[in-house]
């Protein structure tokens, strides 16, 4: 898990480092986090305004081109802690997300996306449901048209 | 019924970015941030998400605790110029119920048009042909998101090391 983290984080300039504050809600900063290699944690500087409290967080690198496409992404589950020598992100689990592992890790996660919407229906009882596939083409084509508001 | 009266630079960043950090919470209260696109509606001040059914993990996140946030701090193909980074805090409801049509709601075809379709041209792949229709039938069965805001932070030129800005949202009705 550490050598795969360290990897995909060198791919990136900044993270997204999310915990939560005291009225529960999650909190995110975009930051560089540091690798501490020894200890197998991360430094991360958060500001003292920022209100996030020690406990369970995750951190998030992700990129697309000017297209929106040529996705790439990670998380990574683990914990905030304030050391005495700062902020330290303990990771605990590895999540890669679009881009990583190739063709192979891309159809395993189409596939996995069709077993979870089927399991989804199924768990209601429901029919899978046709997709008006005229209608998403005359959007699309509406889309090069149109101008955002 | 709510509505914000933003700064202009804080409704830009929410018109232009093509991605914000959405995070939900685990069961065990781990924050869950994934990249996604959102649609600001400024009256009644709301944002709309949407995922798959095939990727209802933050669904399921929101049904348990509508505690989540998004921020705003990727302007990749925004066009912007060293925009401010946004936080916004919220509380989200997740229905369950699957949308295939795109003619309805009006928001979700708007945003699926303008948020998606246009900013994301090469996403036409998955419905080009037979084929890509069938592996791809699942992305087109949605679940819809709205986030409320509750507080809406932020720092000008993305500049974390200052303190942020901050907006409190009052709820009305």
């Amino acid at each position: 898990m550490w050598d795969k983290l360290t990897k995909s984080l060198a791919m990136f300039s900044s993270a997204v480092v999310t915990g939560t504050d005291a009225e529960g809600y999650p909190f995110s900063v975009r930051l560089t986090p540091r690798i501490d290699l020894a200890r197998q944690v991360l430094h991360v500087e958060l500001p003292n305004h920022v209100p996030i409290q020690p406990g369970a967080a995750g951190l998030l690198c992700h990129s697309h081109d000017e297209g929106l496409w040529n996705l790439k992404s990670f998380i990574v589950r683990g914990r905030l802690e304030h050391e005495a020598n700062g902020w330290m992100f303990h990771p605990r689990q590895f999540i890669p997300g679009a881009g990583f592992g190739g063709l192979p890790g891309f159809m395993r996660w189409i596939m996995s996306c069709r077993r979870a919407a089927r399991q989804y229906l199924e768990k209601r009882g429901l029919p899978r449901p046709a997709i008006p596939w005229k209608a998403i083409e005359a959007l699309r084509a509406e889309s090069k048209r149109s101008i955002s508001p | 019924m709510t509505t914000i009266d933003l700064p202009p630079e804080i409704e830009t960043v929410f018109r232009e970015f093509r991605t914000c950090e959405f995070s939900t919470l685990a069961r065990d209260g781990t924050p869950v941030t994934w990249p996604t696109a959102a649609r600001f509606q400024p009256e009644p001040a709301q944002f709309l998400i949407t995922t798959s059914i095939g990727q209802a993990q933050k669904v399921f996140h929101i049904r348990r605790s509508p505690r989540v946030a998004l921020l705003y701090s990727d302007p990749t193909a925004s066009g912007l110029m060293s925009p401010p980074h946004v936080l916004v805090q919220g509380d989200a409801v997740a229905p369950d119920e699957i949308v295939t049509s795109v003619d309805a709601p009006e928001d979700y075809r708007v945003y699926l048009r303008d948020n998606i379709f246009r900013r994301q041209p090469a996403s036409e792949a998955m419905s080009s042909n037979a084929v890509m229709r069938k592996l791809f039938d699942w992305y087109y069965m949605r679940l819809l998101i709205l986030v409320t805001p509750r507080a809406i932070l932020w720092w000008p030129a993305g500049d974390f090391a200052q303190a942020a800005h901050r907006l409190e949202v009052n709820h009305v009705g």
